[in-house]
């Protein structure tokens, strides 16, 4: 629906509040940034599955009739090597993944699964695969549907139903939010717009986004843009000393989004290594998954 | 039901039986120039439009493919040989018919040849069964008749295949096929007669990618080190595979070529790696893990 000329946002999700006119927030013992780190664990389907939308992936050499063999294995590849670089690498720092991972994944990787949540990992939904994206072309009830069966593999795969939510390629229709609370997600991590958590309308229950930096996910840097990997690492340290030097009148928030077969490849892994102990050699980082920040955060609003 | 395509068992590279390369080495190291020949005036097959900058010819795109042929291979040989490397070249078929000088040079170092296409201007995605068939009988016997050698593996022209191409291959008797991106170890692939495995290929460590964006020479030099150094890493454990896939074109350019002497001079300068070829880490991995790989992952995936 086209925007109506007057104070505030376009549409129902969350109340427009600038940064600087907000209240303290305080992170636990005081810290000044807390660090999220989300882990993409997706599957790219072999055929594009019919009646879903799916924007052209990364990976592989661009766009390629089908079959394409090089761009389905290279996401395969995240799976097969990539997370277990990534994880240690996150193991190495004291941080514990946020592991954002799709049904088909769940179902069919159980080795995966077990593997994430012995390492104290948290499992977020992520859709059904990265090929079948959320968005507006869907029906209420087919959304509803999706968004169902995509927390119910991750529950009977885990044991446990999500709590955290990050739609295959930050996809949404407008009423996403809402059915995602209706079904018990209480974050979501599609939004990118802010350096704290904040509260989004339902009606269901508490819901909160937990915004994610764009332009640090590694598939925005690293392939959309083609930055170099040396150079990717600056970004990552520059971000965090900005953040960090900020925090400290106002706590902030760092949400990495990574994809283990890119970052994961032998020659990236040594520079996110690199940028990671940058930031937690120093005191007042507090690296969590997004329910614990997101935990925090609730019951420790931010005070005027 | 399994996912499509249903091709490999999956196997988390943490939890496999081990690998030990020849002499104990930590990495197998395979250098892959890609030796190609793009048609000048090649026939549009409906789907995939090799010269999609204008109505063909496009003499600047050819020339400077055709480049790679007259000058810039050669100038990357003086650099392999500097290094002692033994390539296994990506090779477009009827490069042994056009240029008979480089088919010399290639088999007077006795490298190995792995089969790229035809010409790179022909792709398998429209090949009936029946043309793919006929597609691998005139690849194996023009290797053969040009140079006396076994036709072994595949990388699919311009990377480009079918859904049948695992099982055409295999039927063929070729043994390995590159264009799967999965692994840093070989990976068996599922087929319906004999076997075939997966040796992994780069498209990241690859001029071709890179130079078409604004990646330079020392960019390439700094992540095939980089690469090097986290395998070198792993590969005590277990045994690693890295490729380096060239393009003389793009790499036999004189603003270029340095780059690659540095990087060759830096790995060759570790104890431990086994420069080989596609040709010789498959028929290594078929003889030594290939069942135990297969066993493992059978088991894992119950």
């Amino acid at each position: 629906m086209p925007a109506e000329r007057r104070p505030g946002m376009d549409h129902p999700h969350y109340q427009w509040s600038p940064i600087v006119n907000r209240g303290k927030l305080r992170w636990p013992d005081g810290a000044r940034v807390a660090l999220c780190v989300i882990v993409n664990l997706e599957h790219m389907e072999w055929t594009e599955p019919e009646g879903s939308f799916t924007t052209l992936l990364a990976g592989g050499m661009g766009s390629r009739g089908y079959p394409d063999f090089a761009r389905t294995s290279h996401r395969e590849y995240g799976h097969r090597v990539g997370i277990f670089r990534v994880l240690d690498t996150l193991e190495k720092h004291g941080i514990k993944a946020t592991v954002a991972m799709d049904a088909m994944t769940a179902e069919n990787y159980p080795y995966l699964v077990d593997h994430c949540l012995k390492r104290g990992c948290e499992i977020i939904g992520h859709g059904i695969s990265v090929s079948r994206m959320i968005t507006g072309n869907m029906t209420e009830q087919e959304e509803r549907h999706y968004i169902h069966s995509s927390m119910d593999s991750l529950a009977k795969a885990t044991g446990k139903a999500p709590t955290g939510w990050l739609g295959p390629e930050y996809g949404e229709s407008s009423r996403t939010p809402q059915l995602l609370s209706e079904a018990g997600i209480r974050y979501v991590c599609d939004w990118v717009n802010d350096e704290q958590p904040y509260r989004l309308e339902s009606p269901h229950g508490d819901l909160f986004a937990l915004p994610i930096m764009l332009e640090l996910d590694d598939v925005v840097s690293l392939w959309q843009r083609r930055v170099t990997v040396g150079r990717y690492r600056d970004m990552l340290t520059e971000a965090f000393d900005t953040l960090y030097e900020d925090g400290q009148q106002n706590g902030r928030l760092m949400t990495l989004n990574l994809h283990p077969w890119l970052i994961g490849q032998p020659f990236r892994i040594g520079y996110l290594d690199d940028a990671l102990a940058h930031m937690t050699r120093r005191e007042g980082v507090w690296a969590a998954t997004g329910s614990e920040i997101v935990d925090w955060y609730q019951h420790n609003p931010p005070v005027a | 039901m399994p996912l499509q395509p249903d091709r490999v068992d999956y196997s988390p590279i943490i939890d496999r039986p081990p690998i030990k390369w020849p002499n104990g080495a930590r990495v197998a190291l395979w250098i892959a120039p890609n030796v190609e020949h793009y048609e000048y005036e090649p026939e549009y097959d409906g789907q995939r439009d090799p010269w999609p900058r204008m109505p063909y010819p496009d003499v600047q795109q050819y020339s400077y493919r055709d480049y790679g042929n007259r000058v810039g291979f050669w100038r990357m040989l003086e650099v392999l040989d500097k290094h002692n490397i033994r390539c296994c070249v990506s090779l477009n078929m009827a490069v042994l018919e056009h240029y008979p000088e480089i088919k010399d040079a290639m088999v007077e170092r006795n490298w190995d040849f792995m089969s790229h296409g035809i010409y790179n201007t022909r792709y398998l995605n429209p090949m009936s069964e029946e043309q793919e068939r006929e597609f691998y009988v005139d690849c194996i016997e023009t290797l053969r008749r040009e140079t006396g050698k076994q036709l072994k593996g595949m990388l699919g022209p311009a990377i480009s295949g079918t859904e049948r191409t695992p099982d055409l291959m295999a039927e063929a008797g070729l043994i390995y096929h590159t264009d799967w991106m999965h692994d840093d170890q070989p990976v068996p692939i599922k087929v319906k007669s004999g076997k075939l495995i997966s040796v992994p290929y780069s498209i990241e460590l690859n001029d071709a990618p890179l130079y078409r964006q604004h990646y330079e020479g020392d960019y390439f030099a700094e992540i095939c080190k980089a690469q090097f150094d986290q395998l070198y890493k792993e590969g005590a454990e277990s045994g690693r595979v890295m490729c380096i896939a060239l393009h003389p074109f793009l790499t036999g350019q004189p603003h270029r070529v340095k780059y690659l002497d540095e990087v060759l001079g830096y790995i060759m300068s570790h104890e431990g790696v086994w420069q080989t070829t596609a040709d010789d880490i498959a028929d290594y991995y078929i003889a030594n893990n290939y069942d135990a790989a297969v066993t493992h992952a059978g088991q894992l995936n119950k």
